[in-house]
């Protein structure tokens, strides 16, 4: 860190239209801390995007992880569905966006199908593994004790790949935020990826470097809060 | 010249919120060709002393010495046999074997000879293309020693060579030991936990205690052994001379006092 | 629920069917989606237009090259910003795992570098090297840079210490042991992260190259993006895809190669 200082504020020795030097980032973050830029100031930029990552995510559970859940289940959903996965499971995310756009036009909703898709996959993978790894023997012993189906499904099954699952979201929710930068710099009127964009049109590295950072630190927010969520759920295991 | 000299060595490790003495005060000479075994219980620092010696450890206080340099880190003048054999597993035997040579700069024609040689020696001719994976534990012990004799070390240490190897495996292994090293003497350091290993292979023992490690004995076997004009022989016959057994009997007394005696470590069990 | 459940596994040839049924109702539901009209043509291709369009594009040139000379360009790309990744990133995790000092001094940089995502270096790698190659090269490298350190990084600190004692006994220096020790030690693991970093690599250089390149299967999607045109955009998709899955699979084979010639090591 040091060094990036010493390079670039004092000895000048690298050419600050190209990188910038600690200074500047800071004069770039207060302006658009107060004064606003691309549109509005960081705060509002930065809770416009941090909504579309949520929703993005959010809808990405919710469909993904008992997708993944039901394929583990039963083998003939799974031989089912499979098809259908895999060919769609290689393309990239960003891949999508093209293709969203055509869809529904540079609005949010764009953006938030194209981190639906990103957070999609890993929540499906990661829940179908965390069900199909629970240990056989603790469903034997769970049958064994008389339980019906559902019990098992519920008090076996479902704990038991709490972890896998979690460890997907974690994944999503990681993905989300790349996708959401990345889409937002492809084709945004608002929000994060449109102040790298205009950043990056305007030439004005120092901002560009504000805007990486506000994302670093909303998905390290994002990803705490997903592990106290998890802290919470999965009480039995000792860290 | 190679003996070994080790000066007042004391070794602390931390442990938990405080120190750990793993040796106190400890002095030895090896003098150049002497084969030194030490036995003692767990935890009494032998291994610590070996490694100090190795250059994988340096004391708290005191100095080691080797050949009259001080030891500053590892080298390819004082060769380890480690006790889980640290066979390279991607590396064939040859390679295994030849490898201080390769680090040495030795040319490969000459370097896979010598393998060939020291596999012949250890009658395991033919097996040089296989992995550590595919043999037996003796045998891979047998390479371990052969890779470390390859670069005609000055000094070998070995820290419990054999105490991974079954019953029988060991004796035989034992008494290779000494055939080779009859053909090929060196200064030798020996870590035991069998009394009758060290009194079977060495020319003096070192009985050292619990922790702190201290010395407290040194028993000249090798005096006791010519004299009674039982070095030649194998190692059941070697077993049944009643000297043997004395010198067995002695040094289990020892042991046992001090097993007896052992302060408790810190976390409050025997070590 | 049955399989779980209850241990019967239904067998193959029944799984099969389940697979063709759903192969089939995918297609069909989309074919027929497609051709009710009841969603314009403008925005969902039937299959077999989809189909037409991308072997169309192997022969017409679209948006400055055939489908084939576009593949090859972002192969090209893809393959000299992993090429980086890994000729940089795995002496350097190797290094990092042997030499402490080096651990300490580069460990928070990297921490730092790698929570930002790839794609928000494309401002600064346009800005620095230009669109042509150079930005998207870099952003690549971004992508594929921290599963090569990272894993070479894990994979030497796995290696048993004794194996790099013992050869410091035998009279290994810094650099043999490197090469000699941890990188056979680490390779299982190595070979990980080149996998990992490969695939993130090639999405990374989907992403860059929807911004700022004018050639590549990601200039195609925008392309056809722009001309309103999605059988184009989908089937570009699809070879994106492919292609992606061709790599992995690669890899996923050089793996299994190297983990069998070492017969499983650790």
């Amino acid at each position: 860190m040091l060094g990036w200082y010493l390079a670039t504020d004092l000895a000048g020795l690298i050419d600050r239209q190209r990188f910038p030097s600690p200074s500047d980032v800071v004069a770039a973050g207060s302006q658009i801390l107060v004064r606003g830029y691309a549109g509005g100031t960081l705060l509002i930029q930065a809770l416009y995007s941090l909504r579309l990552v949520v929703l993005g995510f959010v809808v990405a559970a919710v469909t993904g992880g008992p997708l993944g859940l039901m394929m583990g289940l039963s083998r003939r959903f799974e031989a089912f569905i499979n098809p259908a996965f895999l060919l769609v499971r290689p393309i990239p995310p960003l891949a999508w966006i093209p293709l969203a756009i055509v869809w529904l036009g540079l609005a949010d909703s764009a953006k938030v199908l194209v981190i639906w898709f990103a957070a999609f996959v890993p929540a499906v993978i990661n829940s179908y593994t965390g069900i199909r790894n629970v240990d056989q023997t603790l469903v034997a012993a769970a049958r064994v004790h008389g339980a019906s189906s559902w019990r098992i499904f519920w008090d076996v099954l479902i704990p038991g790949a709490m972890p896998m699952i979690f460890t997907g979201l974690r994944l999503s929710l990681q993905a989300s935020w790349t996708t959401l930068v990345a889409a937002e710099l492809v084709g945004a009127v608002f929000g994060l990826g449109k102040v790298l964009s205009t950043a990056y049109r305007d030439i004005y590295p120092a901002m560009i470097a504000v805007g990486m950072i506000t994302v670093a630190v909303l998905g390290a927010l994002t990803t705490k809060v997903l592990a106290i969520v998890e802290r919470r759920t999965i009480r039995w295991r000792q860290y | 010249m190679s003996d070994i000299v080790f000066d007042r060595i004391s070794k602390l490790f931390p442990r938990g919120g405080s120190q750990f003495a793993a040796l106190a005060d400890v002095s030895l000479k090896i003098p150049d060709k002497q084969f030194l075994a030490i036995v003692g219980p767990s935890g009494c620092g032998k291994t610590t002393l070996l490694r100090m010696a190795a250059g994988l450890e340096s004391p708290s206080s005191g100095s080691v010495q080797v050949g009259g340099r001080p030891v500053n880190g590892p080298g390819a003048d004082r060769a380890v046999v480690f006790q889980q054999f640290a066979l390279f597993p991607w590396k064939t035997v040859r390679e295994n074997i030849a490898f201080g040579l390769k680090c040495k700069g030795v040319p490969r024609a000459k370097r896979d000879q010598v393998a060939l040689d020291y596999l012949e020696l250890m009658g395991m001719v033919g097996t040089q293309d296989n992995y550590p994976h595919q043999l037996s534990g003796g045998m891979q012990q047998r390479v371990a020693i052969a890779r470390s004799y390859a670069i005609e070390p000055e000094v070998l240490l070995m820290d419990e060579p054999f105490g991974s190897l079954d019953a029988q495996t060991r004796t035989l292994m034992q008494e290779e030991l000494i055939r080779i090293s009859r053909v090929n003497p060196r200064t030798v350091l020996f870590i035991t936990h069998g009394v009758e290993e060290a009194i079977y292979l060495a020319d003096r023992v070192v009985v050292l205690t619990g922790s702190p490690g201290r010395i407290r004995e040194i028993i000249d076997v090798k005096s006791i052994r010519e004299s009674e004009g039982w070095d030649r022989l194998v190692s059941e016959d070697a077993l049944e001379m009643p000297e043997f057994s004395h010198l067995r009997a002695r040094i289990w007394r020892l042991l046992r006092q001090e097993m007896q005696a052992a302060p408790r470590s810190t976390d409050g069990k025997f070590n | 629920m049955e399989a779980i459940l209850t241990g019967a596994r239904p067998n193959r040839v029944e799984l099969a069917l389940f697979s063709l049924a759903g192969t089939v109702i995918f297609f069909g539901l989309w074919q027929i989606l497609a051709m009710s009209g009841l969603v314009s043509k403008f925005v969902l291709p039937s299959p077999a237009e989809v189909i037409l369009a991308g072997l169309r594009m192997t022969v017409e040139p679209f948006a400055g090259d055939t489908m084939q000379g576009h593949v090859l360009a972002s192969l090209t790309r893809w393959g000299m910003g992993f090429g980086l990744a890994a000729g940089i990133g795995v002496p350097l995790g190797l290094a990092m795992g042997y030499w402490r000092v080096l651990d300490a001094i580069v460990s928070p940089m990297f921490e730092g570098y790698r929570y930002i995502a790839p794609l928000a270096w494309v401002p600064f790698a346009a800005l620095w090297f230009g669109t042509g190659v150079g930005g998207p090269v870099m952003v690549i490298f971004t992508g594929a840079f921290a599963p090569c350190v990272i894993n070479a990084y894990r994979g030497a600190q796995s290696v048993e210490r004794h194996l790099t004692e013992a050869a410091w006994t035998l009279g290994a220096g810094g650099v043999r042991v490197m090469m000699e020790v941890l990188l056979p030690g680490a390779l299982p693991s190595v070979v990980s992260g080149l996998r990992v970093g490969a695939g993130l690599g090639w999405q990374s250089l989907i992403g860059a190259e929807l911004i700022v390149v004018s050639s590549g299967i990601g200039y195609v999607l925008v392309q056809g993006q722009s001309n309103l045109a999605p059988e184009i955009v989908i089937s570009a998709m699809l070879a994106v895809g492919f292609t992606g899955l061709l790599i992995d699979v690669a890899l996923r084979f050089a793996e299994s190669r190297i983990r069998m010639r070492w017969g499983q090591t650790t």
